[in-house]
């Protein structure tokens, strides 16, 4: 059972996950590693969704977290897809690399 | 059991029946989607055009039900316990993005043909974006907003992706996939916050806390903020932009032509429901950024634009540039802001699908038409596109009397008349900016090819291509010359949303 008293710390996890997610698109360059930054944003928000239903003692921030999982599993399945897709074609897996188009 | 337990948690039963009629057009059009791609299976590589058909066939009787809707004033309201708005509001945004996309199916097949790309999931893909995107536009809770943006976006960064073996349409994809995750995850904090200090999901909900709120939190302002930046992601306004001309230029030029319209549509229909209406009361917390973006996407915008040597780069600009015209509508608080911002969108569908239809149907076997040599001497060989195209770009540069010229002005004079001169004065001074670009591209149709050089080999006009191209140029008049009949629909929109008109 999750505790009041832990709120505001489950709160501020939450805050540090999704800064450690968002710098870690900013800044990692292997899009596999993009996405999983990606996946730990979006479970920082699954974990203040929760932590903020337990405080306020109502149903709708678990049903949006449950939302949530569904969506960022079908969002993966085609960031896998397309990563994949990149690398059959021979190319590096390098974010940096994906610059065809400059004008 | 169940419906004890449903007592036992304070809801009722089952959602009315009335319900399903208020979702009529979202479920004729979900039917298509899943009919569409169970079809595909079964249809011969050959017999394809008959799903481009079916799935114009869809969007058609859809848009029937929406207009339907339109005047079937009984059933307005909220459903689904206050999380979707059967509304004229989301009915207007419906028919402009149903219009764009049978435009899109129109002139679809020729150009995936020509490209080797015509595989059936392609419309089943543009059927469920563009159910998304009706979400979008009639949602009025946060979980529908998510859902929404979601599916538009799942189904894009496929359909972004569509050439597969290509590495500009990879690239396009991802880039796409990357910062649209990244974006979707700054909309979630934003709405996890708010839903936090609101105790609510539904707009209905966080608008009466607001109100009953003395003081705002500071943590209720980081989400109204992370929410402001997801929004801005998705209709491409400046900082946020920068992946738009790359997933722009690398994606097929068709599927380019559905997002750039139908997306800034539906994004900006929810950001106007969820700023102008929910937010209302917070609105002077708020109103400097969103006025600090507008500016900021048409300075850089239009800046970009006149260096850029593709065309669809310089389109992809000048779309951030009219998403800074646009949220002007967001920034200023009136309901001819509002109205503005409305028919500004219908204005920016007609005229830039109708550009972006040019560069679709008139790329060859080869490469997409896309740099500016290659639509060098247009008009000697295609007069009538190249006329039509040159409607566009006068429209996109605000000229009268087309379409593009009352979007700005009615944004700009609700500007003006709430004291509001310098975001006006910013947008017309940006505006001179762009006539630069959007004729440079007008004069090189009607410069002379090159000596000796061999010009672009343009495809012809098909009838589909042709019934697009009058469609949109009707559009594009229509909205320059009747200008009261879309002002009118737009303000009745404007009156008749659900829970509250926004800025009313």
């Amino acid at each position: 059972m999750l505790s009041i008293e832990l709120f505001p710390l489950l709160l501020g996890l939450s805050a540090a996950m999704f800064t450690v997610g968002a710098v870690g698109v900013l800044v990692r360059r292997n899009p596999l590693v993009v996405l999983m930054s990606i996946e730990l944003m979006l479970n920082a928000v699954n974990l203040a969704f929760v932590d903020y239903g337990r405080y306020l003692n109502s149903e709708d921030g678990q049903i949006f977290t449950l939302v949530v999982i569904v969506v960022a599993a079908a969002e993966a399945v085609v960031g896998l897809a397309l990563v994949s897709q990149v690398y059959r074609s021979g190319r590096e897996l390098d974010v940096d690399d994906l610059s065809e188009m400059r004008e | 059991m169940t419906h004890a337990l449903m007592a036992a948690i304070g809801m009722p039963g089952f959602p009315p029946a009335e319900d399903l009629v208020r979702l009529l057009p979202v479920l004729i059009l979900s039917t298509g989607f899943v009919l569409l791609l169970l079809l595909d299976l079964v249809t011969p590589p050959s017999a394809r055009t008959a799903l481009a058909v079916l799935s114009a066939v869809f969007l058609a009787a859809t848009l029937g039900a929406v207009i339907l809707g339109w005047f079937d004033t009984a059933h307005h309201g909220l459903a689904y316990y206050g999380s979707y708005a059967y509304d004229r509001f989301g009915l207007f945004v419906d028919g402009i993005i149903l219009a764009s996309a049978l435009v899109v199916v129109l002139i679809s097949p020729g150009y995936l043909n020509r490209r080797g790309l015509h595989y059936g999931e392609y419309y089943a893909l543009i059927l469920g974006a563009t159910v998304g995107m009706m979400l979008l536009a009639a949602a009025s809770s946060l979980v529908v907003i998510f859902l929404g943006i979601e599916l538009l976006s799942v189904s894009l960064y496929i359909l972004c992706g569509f050439a597969h073996t290509e590495e500009r349409s990879q690239e396009s994809a991802l880039k796409y996939l990357m910062l649209g995750g990244f974006a979707s995850g700054f909309l979630l904090y934003g709405m996890a916050l708010v839903y936090g200090e609101t105790g609510h999901t539904t707009l209905t909900g966080i608008r009466a806390s607001l109100d009953a709120l003395h003081g705002t939190d500071s943590l209720l302002l980081i989400g109204i903020g992370l929410m402001f930046v997801g929004f801005a992601f998705k209709i491409s306004a400046a900082p946020f932009h920068t992946w738009t001309p790359d997933v722009y230029q690398g994606a097929p030029t068709s599927v380019t032509t559905f997002m750039s319209v139908t997306t800034k549509v539906a994004a900006f229909a929810a950001l106007i429901r969820v700023f102008s209406s929910t937010f209302e009361g917070t609105y002077l917390k708020w109103n400097g950024i969103v006025a600090f973006v507008a500016i900021v996407s048409m300075v850089i915008g239009n800046l970009a634009a006149l260096g850029q040597t593709s065309v669809k780069r310089m389109l992809a600009y000048s779309g951030v540039a009219q998403a800074g015209y646009m949220l002007i509508g967001v920034a200023v608080q009136s309901p001819q802001a509002t109205v503005g911002s409305l028919y500004y969108l219908a204005a920016y569908a007609a005229m830039n699908i109708g550009a972006f239809a040019v560069i679709t149907m008139m790329a060859g076997r080869g490469e997409d038409l896309d740099s500016y040599d290659s639509i060098r001497g247009l008009a000697f060989r295609r007069p009538y596109v190249a006329a039509a195209m040159g409607l566009f770009l006068f429209s996109l540069g605000g000229f009268p009397p087309t379409a593009g010229f009352f979007g700005k002005f009615f944004v700009f004079s609700a500007a003006i008349q709430h004291g509001q001169i310098a975001l006006a004065l910013w947008g017309i001074a940006t505006s001179a900016v762009s006539v630069f670009y959007y004729l440079k591209v007008g004069l090189l149709m009607y410069s002379r090819p090159r000596e000796g050089e061999a010009g672009y080999d343009w495809a012809r006009t098909t009838v589909a291509g042709s019934v697009a191209l009058a469609a949109t140029t009707a559009g594009t008049l229509v909205l320059g010359i009747f200008t009261y009949l879309i002002y009118s629909a737009a303000t009745l929109a404007q009156m008749g949303t659900f829970p509250v008109p926004p800025n009313s």
